[in-house]
């Protein structure tokens, strides 16, 4: 559910792919930068279950709720952060 | 087409009683008849052409499609009944809806419309998932769909191990569209066999197995067979995300019949205990005997408490299917497995004994319910599901967030139920559990209306919940790296929502002072699985459920239903045994 106080406009594509980056990175047990946001996080061992639980994450760290099929239609950070910029546009309007 | 209107009760009780009516000697649901076709490795198809006949397979088939299926608990009481006379039946009839979900779910209206009435007009319809290399993996397949180039597929490879893949007319096949795979990389196509030029498919032998061996369980292959382009059903890419939303209801489904099965071993077992003499006291009033069937009696309507909020949350919780079924189809068959064994157990030499003898049917039940634990995803596979979910099932539990409207339908066995809305499934439940969360709620109402030794009861359930969810918050793991003690976490989550659903149950249809005794079997039941510390008084419930077992008229049986205040006489759901 989207809560009006969920500070939407802190939501760029820029500060979701960091937090995403990191986020990632703490599953994979790997430092940050060793993480390139172009590559499939199925690459990194991040299967298609599994990226479901960071689907978790994110509705956690957003407050809202997600299709978790965002996970498997956009399948790099850099385009999970674009949609999710999109998606927030929506709930919010 | 007016169809009569009929309410879900009364169908089954015309199911129930056909049943009744064709068990008698020679008949195609005696026990006789179905030892003799398993002994053969045969299909049963004149009983399987009485369920036809009787119309069970327009209940395959969604109202807005062209059938009868409107309220899933009837379609699955009735699969529950059948498997009662015998799992083999069961399995085999109720394949085409597994076949047909997919359809269902994600097909467009008109497709979706022929389906329906090849359906109804007789048509058997297959599911083939697994391959001979790769099971529960679903990302693993190497069946392949090509597109053809003058339009259409071509789809290539072996599917193995798949019920009903040799008779039926029409399968369901998931394929690999991509070759790189992953979650968008499959497919579904709906192959009719009658349209595929000859040679470009052949169907594989038989498989012996341990149980439901009259079954067709074989396998297809293609080989370069020509798919019309209608035949994708959904999306190309769509395949995964559409079966493991269908998953969410035959999952369900599976509960159904392994309660069934429960219900015949239960009932066997007290017929045993009170026709066989050790000396001059009936077994069933041996203090032993007389607990452990009070034991499997509470361990059943546990079960059967999940089977029953699991059949009507698919209208009224369909978002958090995704742990409900997942909960069902890992609780149900394992709680039945376990009770059959030990049930097995009392009937000492006579529940070894093979067909011909009158008890050689607990041993075929034994064998035939094996498979509900292992197929549409085994018991362990389900706890991987929900080992998934714990964040979000933590998450919602921690916050107190239910879905109460949800919860009331779910659990209010005489509320009606809204329509299904298969647009509401989701992958993962947004919500958690409604049922777990909404867990203190219930027990606070309890303490207003329940004797004090069964509020204490749920205190201790609630108390359980709460330590279970922080030691949930714990895990982590890394990719394909799920901890074994997470395995038994999701044991024990299973265990506190079967108490919840008992609970919710017991809240929405016992006025204050109404019986207690079922509802403290099923939470006595619990918390010993549980681990929690159980007195002998506290036990004693067990004897009392023991004692109502036995003491009720021969091949009749009770399930929970008839425990939550009927509108009618509390015993006309009694069906009479086949
Ligand atoms: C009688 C019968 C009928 C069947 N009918 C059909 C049908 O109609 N259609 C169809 O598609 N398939 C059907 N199957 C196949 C059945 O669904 C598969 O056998 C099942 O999915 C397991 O796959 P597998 O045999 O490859 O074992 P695997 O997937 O390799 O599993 C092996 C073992 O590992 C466990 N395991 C797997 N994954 C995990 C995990 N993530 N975490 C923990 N443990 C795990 C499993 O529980 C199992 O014990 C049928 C099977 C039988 C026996």
């Amino acid at each position: 559910m989207p809560l009006p106080d969920s500070g939407v406009e802190t939501h760029t594509v820029d500060g979701l792919r960091a937090w995403l980056t990191d986020c990632v990175a703490t599953h994979l047990d790997r430092p940050a930068d060793a993480i390139d946001t172009s590559v499939r996080l199925s690459d990194y061992g991040l299967d298609s279950l599994y990226v479901l639980a960071v689907a978790a994450e994110l509705e956690d760290h957003l407050d809202i709720s997600l299709d978790p099929t965002l996970m498997w239609d956009n399948p790099t950070i850099d385009a999970l952060s674009e949609a999710l910029v999109a998606e927030l546009a929506q709930t919010h309007v | 087409m007016t169809a009569p209107t009929t309410t879900p009760d009364t169908v089954t009780n015309r199911l129930d009683l056909l049943l009744a009516s064709l068990g008698g000697p020679g008949l195609p649901f005696s026990a006789e008849t179905l030892a003799e076709l398993d002994r053969a490795e045969t299909f049963p198809a004149e009983a399987c052409a009485f369920l036809d006949a009787f119309g069970l397979r327009r209940y395959y088939v969604p109202v807005e499609h062209g059938g009868a299926l409107g309220d899933f608990s009837a379609v699955m009481t009735m699969l529950r009944s059948v498997s009662r006379a015998d799992l083999t039946v069961a399995a085999s009839h109720g394949k085409t809806y597994l076949g047909a979900v997919s359809t269902w779910i994600a097909g467009e209206p008109e497709a979706a419309r022929r389906l329906g009435e090849r359906i109804t007009h007789g048509e058997t319809v297959s599911c083939a998932l697994t391959e001979r290399d790769h099971g529960s993996d679903l990302l693993a397949g190497e069946v392949t769909a090509r597109l053809a180039p003058d339009g259409g597929w071509l789809l290539s490879g072996e599917k193995w191990l798949i019920n009903s893949a040799t008779r039926a007319g029409l399968v369901t096949v998931l394929a690999r569209t991509a070759e790189a795979g992953g979650p968008r990389g499959f497919s579904l196509f709906l192959v009719d066999k009658s349209r595929l030029p000859a040679g470009t498919f052949s169907c594989l032998p038989k498989v012996p197995t341990y149980g439901i061996r009259g079954a067709d369980i074989s396998g297809i292959a293609f080989h370069d067979a020509p798919l019309p382009e209608d035949a994708l059903i959904g999306a190309v890419g769509q395949g995964v995300e559409t079966i493991v939303k269908a998953l969410h209801l035959t999952r369900t489904g599976c509960a159904a019949m392994s309660l069934g099965a429960g219900d015949q071993a239960l009932r066997l077992a007290a017929e045993f205990t009170q026709g066989a003499q050790a000396g001059t006291i009936p077994l069933a009033r041996r203090p032993y005997i007389r607990r452990e069937l009070g034991d499997a009696a509470a361990g059943l309507l546990l079960a059967d408490a999940v089977g029953l909020v699991a059949m009507r949350s698919v209208h009224a919780l369909t978002g958090e299917m995704s742990v409900v079924s997942a909960v069902a189809k890992a609780f149900v068959p394992s709680a039945v497995d376990e009770i059959v064994a030990r049930l097995l157990q009392l009937l000492g030499p006579y529940g070894l004994l093979g067909a011909g003898d009158p008890h050689g049917r607990f041993a075929k039940l034994e064998r035939d319910h094996r498979i509900i634990g292992i197929f549409d995803g085994s018991s362990l596979v389900n706890r991987n599901a929900l080992i998934e979910q714990f964040p979000r099932l933590v998450r919602a539990y921690r916050k107190g967030r239910w879905d109460e409207a949800g919860l009331a339908e779910a659990t209010g066995p005489h509320v009606p139920l809204r329509p299904f809305r298969s647009d509401a499934l989701s992958l993962l439940s947004g919500d958690g559990a409604s049922v777990v969360a909404g867990l203190a709620d219930a027990v606070a109402q309890v303490r207003a209306i329940a004797s004090a030794p069964l509020a204490a009861l749920t205190e201790r359930v609630l108390d359980a919940t709460g330590r279970l969810h922080e030691e949930m918050a714990q895990v982590r793991f890394a990719p394909r790296a799920v901890p074994a003690h997470a395995f038994d976490l999701a044991e024990r989550y299973e265990l506190c929502f079967a108490a919840a659903s008992a609970l919710h149950l017991w809240v929405r249809t016992s006025p204050a002072g109404g019986d207690e005794t079922w509802l403290r079997g099923c939470l006595v039941k619990a918390l010993t699985e549980l681990g929690d510390k159980v007195d002998d008084t506290e036990l004693d419930v067990l004897d009392d459920l023991a004692d109502a077992l036995v003491s009720r008229p021969p091949g009749t049986f009770r399930t929970l239903l008839d425990h939550l205040g009927q509108a009618g006489p509390a015993d006309s759901r009694e069906a009479t045994a086949s």
